[in-house]
């Protein structure tokens, strides 16, 4: 009893010893090896809820940048992830931007993903001074809405795409009247928006609808709405239709259009661009000739090693079918090479504006081509040859060139 | 001011040639409106509450008669014959669906809260509750996606009327709205079934005393207005397609068609699905598809301002 007595207190007071000893040989050794500093970027997009997949296909990109970024070595920091998720909702962002504003080891932002989300989120990260680099949100107007600069995306916007699709409708296919409708929603009416003014400058006579988002698209208008504004557009005969939304209610605009006498161009854009639009139209022949335009970052897919890599992270899903996969991945590496521009401050408020000034003075040669930014946060360059079009043929979605 | 007055004259001069197609799908429409309103209208009558589970009523019988039609039709083409015998199962499965749904909802949701003597709002907040459970659960079984509806028949112009191209399911619509509704007018007037309802809706108290079971009646007033909402589910199917929300919006609707015709009252469930349906159908055409909430509520709002029981004013102990 009286030995083990002794025996714990030898124990404890050799551990105290070794306590003491840490603190020493830390400053001892201060001056040769320091402990390397670790920083987080984020991600925010939909990680749960109904548009989860193609959140979660952005966060293995983000996931698979930082892990290369960390094993090869180079870096005087470590990086960390953590995601933010913000079901891509506009409600539920903004409270998802203040948590990653509050975490004081972040440095910038991958995302957000979806438009409506990024507008939402953006005066948060604007007011820290926190860089957002978005792999997905398309809507022309962020470009423009924010002070600070802080808002770049690695896709182009519906600018360019709209710009395309006015173009194919009044000049590949001289619509000399076009009826352009959106679905109300940030996405599809900047969208109507875009291709409305851009059609009229080429010369075509624009008139303008807005048919609200019914319930197959998650709204409360009425799905009737489409009946009559399908009998106005038979009474009123445009060469061509334009339609700013998404596949879940032009699916009802074509199946009421195919009722009438109508037979003009009918065309979409990337929000309609979805085998689902499909076997969301009654009867499904009605969707046959619609054209249908996405503007693409180049390449969509990941080769060699890095597909390798990022299978293990997908658990076996392909890069190419994990679209916006690639864009967060060149995204995440343009953020990466802004970081090891700048010099580093104890005060991280400066370190993240430093590095949302390096970004726009970066220049990355990525996955889907080379990134560089604009002034407003767009993709540097005119997009020619980024926009691709398709045409829905016997039921399918088939290529149709570029712009 | 300029602007405003061509505006609205550069969509008068179409009116020739949008009016009469107008009409004639805001008339289908209203048919469909019609026979949702008179599930509210009928369950008001008898309970004086709305049931704001009437709305997943209809999307089961959307959803009830789109599996059987996918199923019976398939990808093959079907012949005359199997065409009329396709539709009328599935405005049967619809009605029947929609009427299992709505006694369920009776059974679940409403009748023990009669049996408690409940406060009329604890029967609001138990019908939301319904409705959400039923919605997501439709949401969870069939996923959060649109599907068409195939008709099993060719839904072609049939004929002209004025300059309107009349479909086969605008006629359809039309024939079973009208059918059904005519003799759920003829069985609350004149069987005894009907007089143990309109007992019932009078003076439930007075009815039991004479020996009209109160409990049956309540169940057999939902079953009737849940056949006809399933009924409506399918029509509104064939048409738009239907998803785990597709109820939430016609049911708004027709419970504003049922306002609007007089609350308790058959005939005015019609009058205001009617009505609602082309007024509704015009403003998309002649004012922008973004009003035409505004314009069919600013119609609802000026009509109680006239007759605040509705066009046909309520009617409770005599049509329902």
């Amino acid at each position: 009893m009286k030995i083990r007595l002794n025996k714990t207190v030898a124990a404890v007071a050799s551990s105290a010893l070794v306590l003491l000893a840490v603190p020493a040989s830390g400053i001892a050794g201060a001056s040769t090896m320091t402990a390397k500093p670790t920083y987080v970027i984020g991600y925010e997009g939909p990680l749960s809820g109904g548009n989860a997949q193609l959140g979660i296909n952005m966060q293995w990109g983000v996931e698979l940048a930082i892990q290369n970024a960390n094993a090869s070595g180079k870096l005087p920091f470590k990086l960390q992830y953590v995601g933010y998720d913000d079901q891509g909702s506009s409600t539920l962002s903004p409270a998802q931007a203040q948590s990653a504003v509050a975490n004081n080891k972040l440095v910038a932002i991958v995302g957000p993903a979806f438009s409506g989300a990024t507008r939402a989120a953006e005066p948060f990260y604007s007011n820290a001074g926190i860089a957002t680099v978005s792999p997905s949100a398309t809507a022309a107007a962020l470009a423009t809405g924010f002070s600070n600069n802080n808002f770049m995306r690695v896709v182009y916007g519906d600018d360019v795409q709209g710009a395309a699709d006015a173009n194919f409708l009044v000049k590949t296919h001289s619509a000399k009247k076009v009826l352009v409708i959106d679905d109300g929603s940030f996405y599809g009416a900047g969208l109507a928006q875009v291709v409305a003014t851009d059609a009229k400058s080429a010369g075509a006579t624009v008139s303008t609808n807005s048919l609200p988002q019914t319930s197959n698209c998650g709204g409360v208008a009425s799905s009737t709405e489409y009946t009559s504004a399908a009998t106005q557009i038979a009474s009123a005969n445009p060469s061509a239709v334009f339609y700013g939304g998404y596949y879940c209610d032009l699916g009802l605009l074509l199946g009421a259009l195919s009722q009438t006498s109508y037979n003009g161009i009918i065309m979409s854009g990337d929000g309609s661009e979805s085998s689902s639009l499909i076997s969301g139209t009654t009867p499904a022949s009605a969707a046959n000739g619609v054209w249908l335009s996405a503007a693409g970052g180049g390449s969509s897919a990941f080769t060699g090693k890095l597909e390798t890599q990022f299978k293990v992270i997908s658990h076996g899903v392909k890069s190419s079918t994990a679209l916006y996969s690639t864009q967060a991945y060149d995204a995440t590496n343009v953020i990466i090479a802004a970081m090891s521009k700048i010099k580093w401050s104890s005060d991280m408020q400066l370190n993240r504006i430093a590095i949302k000034n390096a970004l726009h003075k970066t220049t990355y040669k990525g996955v889907t081509g080379t990134i560089a930014f604009q002034s407003n946060g767009n993709l540097a360059g005119s997009g020619a040859g980024q926009v691709n079009f398709y045409q829905v043929q016997n039921g399918v979605i088939t290529a149709a060139g570029h712009n | 001011m300029g602007g405003f007055i061509n505006y609205f004259s550069s969509h008068f001069v179409t009116l020739g040639h949008e009016f009469w197609p107008l009409l004639v799908g805001g008339l289908a429409t209203g048919f469909i409106y019609s026979m949702v309103a008179i599930g509210y209208t009928m369950v008001y009558g008898v309970l004086r509450l709305i049931n704001f589970a009437h709305s997943e009523v209809f999307m089961s019988g959307g959803f009830a008669s789109f599996f059987l039609t996918k199923w019976l039709v398939g990808s093959g083409t079907p012949s005359a014959w199997q065409s009329v015998l396709y539709v009328v199962l599935g405005v049967l499965v619809g009605g029947l669906a929609g009427a299992a749904i709505a006694a369920g909802i009776e059974r679940v949701a409403y009748r023990p809260l009669r049996r408690r003597k409940a406060p009329k709002l604890a029967y609001l907040i138990s019908a939301i509750g319904a409705s959400y459970f039923l919605f997501n659960l439709a949401a969870k079984e069939f996923g959060r996606i649109n599907f068409a509806m195939s008709p099993p028949f060719a839904n072609h112009a049939l004929f002209t009327f004025a300059n309107a191209p009349v479909q086969m399911l605008d006629i359809l619509t039309l024939v079973v709205g009208l059918l059904m509704l005519f003799g759920l007018d003829r069985l609350v007037s004149k069987s005894k079934l009907g007089r143990s309802i309109r007992a019932v809706a009078q003076d439930a108290e007075t009815a039991s005393l004479m020996g009209v079971n109160i409990d049956r009646t309540i169940a057999v007033t939902f079953l009737l207005g849940g056949f006809l909402g399933g009924a409506a589910g399918y029509l509104f199917g064939l048409k738009f397609g239907v998803v785990y929300t597709m109820g939430f919006t016609p049911a708004l609707k027709a419970f504003t068609a049922a306002v609007l015709g007089g609350i308790g009252n058959l005939r005015g469930a019609l009058i205001g699905g009617l009505l609602l349906g082309v007024v509704e159908s015009m403003s998309v055409a002649f004012v922008n598809g973004a009003f035409t909430d505004v314009v069919s509520f600013a119609v609802l709002v000026l009509v109680l301002l006239v007759r605040p029981t509705g066009i046909l004013g309520e009617s409770l102990g005599r049509a329902a």
